[in-house]
């Protein structure tokens, strides 16, 4: 009777550690990627002043930047929406060619709406690194993009 | 009289030599498909930060892709991809550089749709390769858009994909390119 009361414990204990990794692999299987509105930034900064920091030192700044959630304050300079309705933001200085290119969430795309260029606004993303170009200006590019104030 | 004429010619000149010669987005769109067939796992991202130049005149074109940029539907299939594939800390970004090989093929004037080659030089994840593939130019009214795909053979490029996931992971991924491209002013 004791040896079996054991093994049943034993089964039991067993079943539900199975339980909760399958649990956790198919919740980890099936995450999602959280809302960047509601994820703290890593750093705060202007957008001239980004530019600047990858202009004067790429490889430092995209070990500082990279991957990181970044909140930028700048003016905006274009919004332009694709044919599949995806937003692109442009922050900087209207003068120059470089830009922080912001490509917007989907799921955020009212709030885009709602900006104007050349108002001020405030925009939160992901880091994805910096694209040097003499032709073209470059852009420093933030990837899940969402308007945290307009002005 | 000889000045309105020197005008009428003037203006002739511009308005033929209008079209430009270089078009460029920086909104291209890159989907990257290395579904396994038969697998019913889609992996499959897409960049929406792609920029591209085509120079009319001379058919070069070139594309830059930051890696990171990748956007796939599974957060964790999007930290596998950038972690244990193209380690894209390492190689942050993939460009490639190459030439339409039938340019004289294309009136960027006109509106209408090409077949063209693309020959060149791919690079991702450190290694450069040479690339060949069909795409298509569609010019309407001043705009050009650029389409192609092509296949990769991943172990080209040195990303290696681990047994447990062989199955799953197909060894060579569908490259997909589309861009809508704008004249370049100045």
């Amino acid at each position: 009777m004791k040896k079996r009361k054991k093994i049943l414990l034993i089964l039991g204990v067993l079943l539900i550690v199975a339980a909760s990794v399958g649990l956790y692999i198919y919740k980890e299987y099936n995450r999602t990627h959280k809302d960047t509105a509601d994820i703290k930034p890593d750093h705060s900064v202007i957008a001239t002043d980004l530019i600047k920091d990858f202009e004067t030192d790429e490889q430092g700044s995209n070990k500082k930047y990279w991957d990181k959630v970044l909140e930028i304050d700048g003016t905006v300079k274009d919004i332009t929406r694709d044919e599949r309705g995806f937003y692109s933001v442009t922050l900087g200085d209207t003068a120059s060619m470089s830009s922080v290119r912001c490509s917007m969430d989907s799921i955020h795309n009212n709030e885009v709406a709602a900006l104007q260029k050349g108002n001020a606004a405030t925009m939160k993303g992901i880091c994805t690194g910096f694209n040097a170009d003499e032709l073209l200006g470059s852009d420093v590019i933030l990837v899940r993009c969402v308007v945290v104030l307009k002005k | 009289m000889k000045k309105i004429i020197l005008l009428l010619v003037a203006s002739a000149i511009l308005a033929t030599g209008s079209y430009a010669q270089k078009y460029f987005t920086k909104t291209g769109k890159v989907n990257f498909d290395a579904t396994s067939s038969g697998s019913p796992e889609k992996i499959e991202g897409v960049n929406r930060t792609v920029t591209c130049v085509v120079d009319a005149k001379t058919g070069n074109m070139q594309f830059a892709v930051l890696m990171k940029g990748f956007e796939f539907e599974r957060a964790l299939m999007e930290e596998h991809f950038n972690e244990n594939y193209v380690e894209s800390d390492k190689f942050p970004k993939a460009e490639f550089k190459g030439n339409i090989a039938n340019n004289d093929k294309v009136s960027y004037a006109k509106d209408g749709t090409y077949t063209v080659t693309v020959k060149g030089k791919l690079t991702m994840h450190g290694e450069t390769k040479d690339v060949e593939t069909e795409g298509k130019i569609t010019i309407q009214s001043g705009k050009v858009s650029a389409a192609a795909d092509f296949q990769v053979l991943l172990s080209d490029y040195k990303i290696s994909i681990p047994g447990l996931v062989a199955d799953k992971v197909s060894k060579s991924a569908k490259i997909s390119v589309s861009c809508s491209l704008e004249a370049l002013k100045g």
